[in-house]
């Protein structure tokens, strides 16, 4: 027993001693989508550098993980991919929430395919086509296609876990507000992990924003219409809204910020904080941010 | 009658055996491998990120460069407190149960109780660790919450490891303590708790190492993907190695390749070093064992 007890005297003595030794600093919870974690986590290190009575603690989860959290207010901004619902909105405020939109940056979302698939621009008709219920493209073949690592011929449809922001904004751009996506895709539980499978897989097709990139992966070009011109996701091209599927990605807080969180989401919104933003691969809110 | 000398079916009954002899050693090979490849993998692809500077160090630069020591510090915290919450505990219900508890309806549920226990999935534990210490409780996603849970979770490891050890000590100890007027309590002080003390310690060093690897029930109580400071309480939150690792493995883009193996190596390093701790203790009680 005695070396028990010399041990949770040392551990006891340690946490006093940490506590002792600290001052108060103030902690902010960031939680959310995927999408954005990435840039949060940025934002969280370089601000940490200016501001050290700030700790913002960022996790992921998906949208509806951080709108949840603001639901039941267990959180001071929430990151999402999508805009809150109104459905979500009144739950909020019947729990005494009133959530705040703001938006802090624009994300181009990719369709990615293996580098060996020689289509690289798709029609928003054909994603219906390829991932909705309703859609009847279910082989390569059908877009008069060989890709020469997939015998199969079979389109592998690379979706979202369903409390992504991405999968719901996707969901109503592509298959529209009633559309549901068809049986048997693939639902990825982060970003990443989307260009990951899709870059080990030739016969896949998925999508994901445009700042999970990799140069061992192929970026569909995407036109509005079958014979449109198609549009290559870029920084540029989310900005003038030329790109068909680009969306607002929005920080949400419980009321008109205040104090230290409306420090923080100033600095985020500054140029300081964009410039930030167009390094990770997203589209900045306004423009010359980095000079 | 042949006598004692070899026959036929006494070569080939000798000849069976030896074949079965070796099918059981190949059996227990095969049982080692998986941790020699985990284990070489991880040094071959790992090794060389580990550094004194990368267990003392912040990540920086998105994630993808510096260090660790926020996961690391984090874990011992999560590992500390829930040691304070289940030892305690635990040693005292295994001490009900075997030395005080008679053999009855009562005792036989709460022993099916904690074999139940440990057989629940650690994501089953997770939520209800959000639902209890997170929200009922209102300890908040913090270090607190994540530790109960987490002591909640390896409490059965601490009681059946400590009931074990108590059970070991011959009941004939026990008699001749008490035959000589001393009280249960005293008998258990003086008598059982020294001799078993060297199987309670491998009980809580297993659990040491256990807590340290697990992820689901510290992901939603208390762990996040980033922060920029340090814990210094138990109402913070904090990084922790195992979602560390999961985070640099699927969700951050541009990790080099040789960072998560890195931590994975870390994680296994110090698992094995507390494992190793407890089985050289436990050698070293045995030999000063008087009976």
């Amino acid at each position: 027993m005695k070396i028990t007890t010399i041990k949770s005297t040392v551990i006891a003595g340690l946490i006093l001693t940490i506590n002792i030794s600290s001052f108060a600093r103030l902690a902010i919870q960031n939680k959310g989508s995927d999408t954005l974690v990435n840039v949060a986590q940025a934002w969280a290190e370089e601000y940490s550098k200016k501001n050290k009575n700030v700790a913002v603690a960022v996790s992921g989860g998906g949208s509806g993980t951080g709108i949840a959290a603001m639901i039941n207010g267990t959180v001071d901004i929430a990151n999402a991919s999508r805009k809150m619902k109104a459905k979500e909105i009144k739950l909020a405020k019947s729990k005494g929430q009133n959530p705040i939109e703001h938006v802090v940056g624009f994300d181009a979302l990719a369709v990615y395919v293996h580098k060996s698939n020689p289509k690289k621009n798709i029609s928003i008709p054909t994603l219906a086509r390829i991932f909705g219920r309703k859609g009847t493209v279910k082989k390569w073949s059908q877009l008069g296609i060989t890709i020469p690592g997939c015998p199969s011929d079979k389109i592998v449809a690379v979706s979202r876990q369903n409390n992504s922001g991405t999968y719901a904004y996707f969901k109503k751009i592509i298959l529209g507000k009633k559309g549901k996506y068809r049986m048997g895709t693939l639902d990825m539980h982060g970003s990443k992990d989307v260009v990951d499978l899709v870059e080990k897989t030739p016969c896949a097709i998925g999508y994901s924003g445009l700042a999970y990139a990799t140069e061992h992966v192929g970026v569909g070009c995407i036109s509005k219409s079958e014979d449109g011109n198609c549009v290559m996701p870029s920084v540029k091209t989310a900005i003038n809204k030329t790109y068909p599927i680009a969306r607002p990605l929005f920080m949400y807080t419980n009321g008109e910020p205040k104090g230290e969180i409306k420090v923080y989401l100033d600095w985020i919104k500054s140029n300081t904080g964009q410039c930030i933003i167009l390094k990770k691969g997203y589209a900045p809110i306004k423009n010359g941010v980095c000079s | 009658m042949e006598g004692f000398g070899i026959s036929k079916t006494n070569i080939q009954s000798k000849r069976v055996e030896k074949l079965f002899r070796i099918i059981f050693l190949g059996m227990t090979l095969i049982l080692i491998l998986p941790v020699l490849v985990i284990l070489g993998t991880l040094i071959v692809k790992g090794g060389s990120v580990l550094s004194l500077d990368f267990f003392l160090e912040n990540p920086t630069n998105g994630m993808t460069a510096g260090g660790i020591f926020p996961a690391l510090l984090g874990t011992i915290w999560l590992v500390s407190v829930a040691l304070l919450i289940s030892v305690p505990i635990g040693v005292a219900a295994a001490i009900y149960l075997n030395e005080y508890a008679g053999d009855n309806i009562l005792t036989r549920i709460i022993n099916l109780a904690i074999i139940n226990l440990a057989g629940v999935p650690s994501i089953v534990h997770a939520l209800f660790g959000v639902g209890a210490f997170v929200m009922f409780f209102k300890f908040g996603t913090s270090i607190l919450a994540a530790s109960f849970t987490l002591a909640i979770m390896t409490m059965p490891v601490v009681i059946v490891a400590t009931k074990e050890s108590l059970q070991a000590v011959p009941i004939a100890f026990r008699e001749a303590c008490w035959n000589m007027g001393a009280t249960r309590w005293q008998t258990i002080k003086k008598v059982v708790l020294p001799n078993s003390l060297s199987g309670i310690l491998t009980g809580i060093i297993l659990e040491v190492s256990r807590t340290a690897g697990e992820t689901a029930p510290i992901m939603f109580t208390g762990a996040v993907f980033f922060s920029p400071f340090l814990p210094e309480g138990v109402f913070d939150q904090t990084m922790a190695m195992s979602l560390h690792l999961f985070v640099v493995a699927t969700q951050v883009p541009g990790v080099p390749e040789n960072l998560p193996y890195g931590v994975a190596l870390t994680l296994i390093g110090m698992v094995l070093i507390m494992n190793s701790v407890s089985i050289a203790f436990r050698f070293y009680l045995r030999g000063k064992k008087k009976w």
